[in-house]
């Protein structure tokens, strides 16, 4: 336990090295384009969340060279990142991973740790967030030590809409995830 | 009635507040003045509440963050408990554990839920917890106090702070000042914790989205007054999912109605389950009336229009408690953020530090 000024005690645990954790920006290499690469896609439960990807997915797919939709899973906990062992599964199964949608109190941060985890493993991922959790995206991108951590945003909410629009949206956000997997620019 | 026993002679009344600013500086407030939390203090609660101050008792997966017994006892001190609560914190802490919703996001939810804390056994007394007037309101030190340590301690140890990784989108009025004494002396019933297997010392928890009041002083008949918390039970609003979890704490003119009119406490939550809800077509009028076993309603066609649907699933996790004054007919409807475990936690703590009314731990109570 740290001692701080005037001896009151800290009630935070932290410590000053968890407090300012150094950044560890380990990204993913790009690949020059999706031609040929499996997409995997993590659902994270919230609605319309599973929608959205498998929309992005099938866009990748026919548009944008991608070779299949090779692994899909829904996250038993949204509010938690994933751990190793789902990680490995997207490493053997799949070359890019878009996850999402951040659309609640700890499940966007959660998105973000998980991003993070995917590019410390090696696997390029686009993780999308509506734009009302821009803070605690970046409150968890600190918390796991890649402060810069970027991801894709779209409008709030998500939840309430209409199938056509959850494609409209996946329509809309497409280049973008593919300018975040590849060494493409977004459009 | 606290006054005179802290030694107040000699107390700089300037560096007293410099230690408060100090302490908001650091962001570790909920926005109230801190006591400052010294060594000295800290160890006086770690007597009382008889634990190793290293043992984890709590970790948040997603930010890996861990509470100890140490942890828990500055955010107690820091909150304005004296150290003889330190036994009903930790059991409340533990108890917390224990429910599922605490286990999740539940800290960081958009729901910004707060726990609800139900103390039963002879510390009531010995330590002033209300169980009468004004038993969710303010002007009770313990009740005050014990649920804020829990909120610092969410806030300090675990870093879930508002705006960051806390997104309660409008949060609930008291978030961390939910707790009460059960009325045992006026409840028709035995202790909750009791009924539920732990007798003597102990605390119920889940986290709430809200209370809502029921006032009835209308009727005498039981199924009246069932049918009044049912309605509030049964509204739209705090649908999401196929059922949604609510208790009731009642006052004692409530409870001895239904007392009278032979309903046990079981009886009164079956009662409740049977009639809490909506029929399809109420739901359809706010897009809520389709219900998988999993995930949130969503507007359906209606079918089946007068169809029954309930709110609660579970009579065993419909939380029925005694508390408030005996003047008016008066109770509460307590709204679960999730759902409740039904388990009671016993209240352990070196005996002679829990009585004792004086800030002074014993000496064996250090040693032991």
């Amino acid at each position: 336990m740290s001692h701080t000024l005037h001896g009151i005690l800290d009630p935070t645990g932290a410590g000053p090295a968890q407090e300012q954790a150094p950044p560890v920006a380990d990204r993913a290499r790009r690949p020059p384009s999706l031609t040929g690469l499996r997409v995997g896609l993590l659902d994270n439960t919230k609605h319309n969340a599973l929608l959205f990807l498998r929309a992005v997915g099938d866009l990748l797919t026919t548009e944008h060279g991608a070779q299949e939709v090779s692994i899909v899973e829904t996250k038993q906990n949204f509010s938690v990142p994933v751990d190793r062992s789902i990680v490995d599964r997207y490493r053997e199964h799949c070359d890019v991973v878009i996850t999402g949608v951040g659309d609640c109190g700890s499940c966007s941060a959660a998105a973000v740790a998980d991003g993070i985890a995917f590019e410390r493993a090696g696997l390029p991922a686009a993780v999308v967030l509506t734009d009302a959790f821009d803070i605690t995206g970046r409150a968890m991108a600190q918390v796991q030590g890649d402060a810069d951590y970027e991801w894709v945003e779209t409008e709030h909410p998500m939840a309430v809409l209409t199938e056509d629009e959850v494609r409209a949206r996946a329509r809309t956000l497409v280049s973008e995830i593919v300018g975040r997997l590849t060494m493409a620019e977004a459009a | 009635m606290d006054a005179g026993q802290n030694g107040h002679q000699g107390v700089d009344a300037t560096m007293a507040q410099a230690a408060i600013e100090y302490a908001y500086d650091q962001g570790w407030s909920d926005g109230l003045p801190l006591v400052p939390a010294t060594r000295e203090l800290v160890d006086r609660f770690l007597a009382a509440g008889g634990r190793p101050a290293d043992e984890v008792i709590g970790h948040l997966q997603q930010v890996d963050r861990t509470v100890t017994v140490e942890l828990l006892a500055i955010n107690a001190a820091m909150a304005g408990c004296r150290p003889e609560y330190f036994p009903v914190v930790l059991a409340a802490w533990r108890a917390l554990t224990k429910e599922r919703a605490t286990s999740g996001g539940g800290w960081q939810s958009t729901s910004g839920p707060a726990p609800l804390v139900i103390v039963n056994g002879a510390i009531r007394k010995e330590l002033g917890i209300n169980h009468s007037g004004g038993v969710f309101g303010p002007g009770f030190r313990p009740n005050a106090t014990i649920g804020r340590a829990i909120g610092l301690t969410v806030r300090n140890a675990y870093g879930i702070r508002p705006h960051e990784l806390e997104q309660a989108t409008q949060g609930l009025p008291g978030r961390w000042s939910i707790v009460v004494a059960e009325n045992e002396e006026e409840s028709p019933w035995p202790p909750l914790a009791e009924d539920l297997g732990v007798p003597g010392n102990a605390v119920i928890t889940t986290l709430l989205r809200t209370c809502e009041f029921v006032d009835n002083r209308h009727t005498s008949d039981p199924e009246q007054l069932l049918a009044d918390f049912a309605d509030s039970i049964g509204r739209s609003g705090a649908w999401i999912f196929k059922h949604a979890g609510a208790g009731v704490v009642l006052c004692p003119e409530h409870a001895q109605l239904l007392a009278r009119a032979g309903y046990s406490r079981r009886d009164v939550a079956r009662w409740l389950v049977e009639h809490s809800g909506r029929t399809t077509a109420q739901l359809q009028a706010v897009g809520k009336d389709n219900a998988e076993q999993n995930g949130v309603r969503f507007p359906g066609q209606g079918e089946d229009p007068e169809r029954f649907q309930p709110t609660l699933a579970d009579p065993d996790k419909v939380i029925v408690a005694v508390a408030g004054s005996r003047n008016a007919g008066i109770s509460m409807v307590v709204r679960y953020f999730a759902d409740w475990s039904g388990t009671p936690v016993p209240v352990i703590g070196p005996e002679a530090a829990a009585i004792t009314h004086d800030s002074s731990i014993p000496e064996e109570a250090l040693h032991g």
